[in-house]
């Protein structure tokens, strides 16, 4: 067998070696691990229906997953958005085969423009503070069914009884025509757990930056690919998106390859700091015994 | 720099005030659990004092169920839970979930939470765990399928 050195592909293997990986990625975590999203936001939603109703916040098992996919983003980054979780992934999948079928058609794909998509996406925060409150005055309880997520996870686990839960279902069906149009539709616009991790205070070291000086006059080719629409900033600050997914599209799509990420040395191990951090991501989960 | 260092702290003050939130209850518990234990102390007293033992313990306790060990299922998120549950002088002692391997893990933990609730009240009319309503519903029909079978 021929030994590939993967310091030694070209531009094109490399980003199909990195779109098959993370496809790969993706479908494990959506066919084995799909219910830590929805495990770890149940930790803020008990957080504050405890503390609404004056009781102790003890450390459930919600609490505990949030707290560890809390810490897993401040240091690496939302990884677990681009690469773990189920309904992101089941998003992608939907974008894919939109984008799919228009090239069949071959029709232009609809798009939400730039500046409605940045509008839009302060808006996950609206749905976040309104989830909390609603928890915290306990009246949550009282809007079951009305969880595009829970009809999700019950039609993942095959479970279609799903009489109550038409408000859920067509919340559902909206977002995957959102989904389909737009890339990360309902990450970007609309998740409250993305709200959640978009808040942390994100470390700089996994973080993306560029080499500005290097860049191709008026090119901003990785802007149009990023999932989120973000300037990647320059390699001498240490600020970091809160909305970027950790999806790599950008390193690959970089005419010069500009882009990597904090700590430089890393650079041209991608393939492998990914499989790292999928693995370390995967340990924690069967520690926590998801 | 400058919004990291805001994010820092709006999530060190978010910690802190539910460390404050949770130490605060924990002394008001403790508070609480003490006036109890001196009411408590204070009425083993007079009951010294006035020197009357009347033997009466209740002994008629729930006899309504059959000693021995009862199997029951029902249907959870993804799909059956069994469970065991031990009737020792007519008393629910013990209810072991057998299996539930459609049940997502952080979902069944926090659904067993009904099980101690269930043993306490001797009775499955219990409230459903919150954010883990359709496992906790599945371990509770399950038991009451179980004491279904245990009825004399």
């Amino acid at each position: 067998m021929k030994k590939i050195n993967i310091h030694k592909l070209s531009a094109k293997d490399k980003k199909k070696i990195h779109t098959w990986l993370r496809a790969f990625i993706q479908l494990l975590y959506f066919l084995f691990l799909p219910s830590a999203y929805t495990a770890a936001f149940s930790g803020v939603k008990y957080i504050f229906t405890q503390i609404g109703a004056g009781e102790k916040v003890g450390i459930t098992s919600f609490v505990s997953v949030l707290i560890v996919l809390c810490l897993y983003t401040i240091l690496f980054g939302r990884f677990f958005c681009g690469f773990a979780c189920a309904f992101g992934s089941f998003g992608d999948a939907v974008h894919a085969l939109y984008i799919k079928i228009c090239k069949k058609l071959k029709k232009k794909p609809v798009k939400i423009s730039d500046t409605w998509a940045a509008r839009l996406s302060s808006l996950k925060y609206v749905v976040l503070a309104v989830i909390v409150v609603m928890c915290f005055t306990g009246v949550y309880s009282k809007t079951q069914g009305y969880s595009p997520w829970d009809v999700f996870s019950m039609i993942h686990a095959g479970n279609f009884k799903l009489n109550n839960y038409i408000v859920g279902i067509v919340l559902l069906i909206l977002l995957v025509v959102g989904m389909a149009i737009q890339e990360r539709f309902f990450c970007r616009f609309f998740c409250p757990m993305g709200a959640v991790f978009s808040i942390l205070p994100i470390l700089p070291f996994f973080a993306l930056y560029r080499e500005r000086e290097n860049c191709i006059r008026g090119c901003s080719g990785c802007t149009k690919k990023c999932p989120s629409g973000i300037e990647i900033p320059d390699v001498d600050s240490t600020e970091v998106n809160g909305e970027c997914f950790q999806c790599q599209k950008c390193i690959d799509t970089c005419p010069k390859g500009n882009i990597h990420c904090g700590i430089q040395e890393l650079r041209g191990n991608e393939i492998l700091f990914t499989l790292f951090r999928a693995v370390v991501l995967l340990g924690l989960f069967l520690w926590l015994g998801i | 720099m400058k919004t990291f260092g805001i994010k820092v702290i709006n999530m060190i003050a978010i910690i802190g005030l539910l460390l404050g939130y949770n130490m605060v209850l924990e002394n008001r518990e403790r508070d609480d659990q003490i006036a109890k234990l001196k009411a408590e102390v204070e009425g083993l007293k007079l009951a010294q004092q006035s020197a009357i033992s009347e033997n009466s313990e209740g002994t008629s306790e729930n006899d309504s169920y059959a000693d021995g060990t009862y199997s029951g299922e029902a249907e959870g998120f993804g799909g059956l839970i069994s469970v065991e549950v031990e009737i020792e002088d007519g008393m629910i002692t013990n209810i072991e979930i057998v299996s539930a391997e459609s049940e997502d893990g952080a979902y069944l933990t926090m659904a067993k939470d009904i099980i101690p609730e269930i043993i306490d009240n001797q009775s499955t009319d219990v409230d459903t765990i919150s954010g883990a309503t359709f496992s906790s519903t599945g371990i509770r029909n399950a038991v009451t399928q179980a004491l279904e079978k245990a009825e004399k």
